[in-house]
């Protein structure tokens, strides 16, 4: 690597007109991190990684890397490389001359170049394909490419925008693991785009949660799986996401629907809270919540039942069999350690 | 039954195409009695004497072939070289008053040609560039120029935008960028305005025959003096158009593969507008 590939983006914003697609957002990336912006559509991810990048100005901030104010410089000057949604391969270069061109722009030599590019290709298993098109290749042949020109000229910094969305279900899984696997050998900063949470949760070291422009938490999958900081957050992760209900919450209980539910922690004031729990922790009970069986779906190895509680649907994940049918009218309970709180007003973790 | 009828309207289709164009062909074979009989005569004794009055005799338009090719090539250059990185220009790049000079581009092709002859008349007289290669070339450009402009745009914006952002983050800066990824891809595009910007260079009578004279006479000028009060000479006027045909037809014969595929690029492909 050229040199460790540390970035810092501090109080960034990004207007569009009369739009402001980013709020001012401060992010710290360690050096070999490999770190996921992820979000839904709209919320500023991309448009992130494309400052990252130097393909989009800032309306105000800084972007520093290793240290040094890179706010203004132009694409080239950044010694950055990204891997597009789309690939942006080259149609009219064989798989070789696009693998080589970053290499061309610098003036590198024919035999350093032809060195290079065979060994970016072995890298990403596609040594055999270096004389065809881009048109010519399948869509994981054209991403592992689009990798390959990535990585062959050695960049500080690696910018991928969603590069396994194009992918097939099954092709997706095994990229998944070869790109996590290619990162952790080159070592290299990766910045990695993504609306997936399962990819996110899989490949990233940290992840930066982004909503409507802002960044609302920042950690490591495990700390944004098990702690959600707001309930946006709480509702976007997971598979199904967090089951949220509103309540009242007095003294070691939070009361929904008339049902007194016990938590671990307590409270003297009575607050209006929303109560999460994850689809995995809730069980059906011989007492508790009442709800009644919408839907069993089977998954094969396991199995998601929808419940209706009033008019708010809640999804139970569970074993594959589940004593349940449709239509039945069951009791919902979880272990009181499972609850997350959230402030029905301001939407923070309590 | 269907087969039959739609090879009837296109057979139809082709003889009203084609008609005039073979006519031509075998009125240039005609001698001029050939040519007057009445009822038109079908079978005739071809003669090439039409041929070689227009390429060797009195009245030669190899001149005015020479001259067509001067004035439309010179056009066609000056019009690219400065068409490509125009339409590049407001296919990509942002800059104030982008919309409007787009517009200022297209208003240009608005105005009636006729109306212009007599300013451009006046202005050529003034600068002393009546009858000149380079009068005649430059008054070709002002409407060659917005019309390629217009045609490459489209061709500029079918190139998606990451494309050129992948060139720019490879180094290649915007110039070497639109040399190495952007032009390539749009050569299907250049080629079709070059071709019917020579065409229409090439075709151009009402310029060329106000602005132009004895030294800069385009061959369809000149094809007009065989047309007179007393007579039209039909034969060698065929036989000259046929002559001024063969280039246009070479090129197409030539470029054909590229004008059809630059005329549909662009109509399924996902656009790079932004």
């Amino acid at each position: 690597m050229s040199s460790p590939g540390g970035v810092c983006i501090e109080g960034v914003v990004k207007r569009h007109g009369a739009t402001t697609v980013l709020h001012g957002i401060d992010l710290t990336i360690e050096p070999g991190e490999f770190f996921v912006l992820l979000g839904p559509s709209g919320s500023g991810k991309t448009t992130t990684l494309r400052i990252l990048a130097g393909l989009e100005s800032v309306s105000s901030g800084r972007v520093l890397m290793d240290g040094a104010d890179v706010t203004t410089q132009e694409p080239g000057a950044r010694d950055v490389a990204m891997v597009f949604q789309s690939y942006a391969l080259y149609p009219h270069m064989t798989v070789a001359q696009n693998i080589g061109f970053p290499l061309k722009m610098v003036g590198t030599n024919t035999a350093e170049i032809e060195r290079a590019v065979a060994a970016a290709a072995a890298k990403v298993d596609i040594g055999h394909l270096l004389r065809r098109t881009p048109g010519q290749l399948s869509g994981g042949q054209q991403q592992r490419c689009a990798l390959a020109r990535a990585i062959v000229r050695q960049p500080r910094l690696f910018l991928l925008d969603e590069p396994l969305s194009n992918l097939d279900a099954k092709l997706r899984l095994e990229t998944r693991l070869e790109l996590h696997r290619l990162q952790r050998s080159l070592g290299a900063t990766t910045v990695y785009v993504t609306h997936d949470q399962e990819e996110a949760m899989t490949l990233a070291d940290r992840i930066a949660v982004f909503m409507d422009g802002r960044i609302v938490q920042v950690g490591t999958p495990r700390e944004i799986y098990s702690k959600p900081q707001t309930i946006a957050v709480a509702g976007f992760i997971g598979t199904p996401p967090m089951n949220l209900m509103p309540g009242t919450w007095h003294g070691d209980a939070v009361t929904i629907a008339g049902h007194r539910l016990p938590l671990i922690r307590v409270t003297s004031i009575p607050r209006e809270v929303m109560l999460g729990v994850r689809p995995g922790d809730l069980r059906i009970a011989p007492s508790g919540l009442k709800a009644r069986v919408e839907r069993v779906e089977d998954l094969g190895d396991s199995s998601i039942v929808t419940l209706m509680t009033g008019d708010r649907p809640l999804k139970l994940k569970g074993d594959r069999l589940q004593p349940v049918r449709e239509g039945e009218d069951v009791f919902l309970g979880f272990a009181p350690e499972a609850a997350h709180l959230f402030d029905a007003n301001s939407g923070a973790r309590l | 039954m269907r087969r039959i009828v739609v090879a009837t309207i296109a057979g139809a289709g082709l003889a009203v195409w084609a008609f005039p164009v073979i006519w031509g062909l075998l009125t240039s074979f005609k001698t001029e009695r050939d040519v007057l009989a009445y009822p038109p005569v079908w079978l005739f004794k071809p003669t090439l004497d039409n041929y070689r009055e227009v390429i060797f005799g009195a009245s030669s338009i190899v001149p005015n072939l020479w001259s067509s090719f001067f004035v439309s090539t010179s056009a066609t250059l000056l019009t690219m070289l400065f068409a490509v990185p125009a339409s590049y220009a407001l296919a990509r790049l942002r800059y104030p008053a982008k919309r409007a000079s787009g517009f200022y581009v297209l208003a240009t092709q608005m105005l009636p040609p006729v109306g212009l002859i007599i300013p451009y008349y006046l202005v050529l007289q003034k600068i002393g560039a009546l009858d000149t290669y380079a009068g005649l070339t430059v008054i070709y450009l002002t409407f060659s120029l917005p019309f390629a402009i217009w045609l490459m745009v489209s061709y500029f914006e079918d190139v998606p935008f990451e494309m050129e952002e992948a060139a720019l983050l490879d180094r290649a800066g915007r110039l070497r960028a639109l040399w190495y990824v952007i032009l390539p891809q749009v050569h299907g595009g250049i080629a079709v305005t070059t071709i019917f910007v020579f065409l229409n260079a090439w075709n151009e009578f009402m310029f060329a025959v106000v602005l132009g004279g004895n030294r800069v006479r385009p061959v369809t000028v000149a094809m007009f003096n065989f047309i007179s009060v007393e007579q039209t000479q039909w034969a060698k006027l065929a036989a000259g158009a046929m002559l001024a045909m063969a280039p246009v037809i070479l090129i197409g014969i030539i470029a054909q593969r590229h004008i059809v595929k630059g005329l549909t690029v662009g109509a399924v492909k996902g656009g790079g507008r932004r």
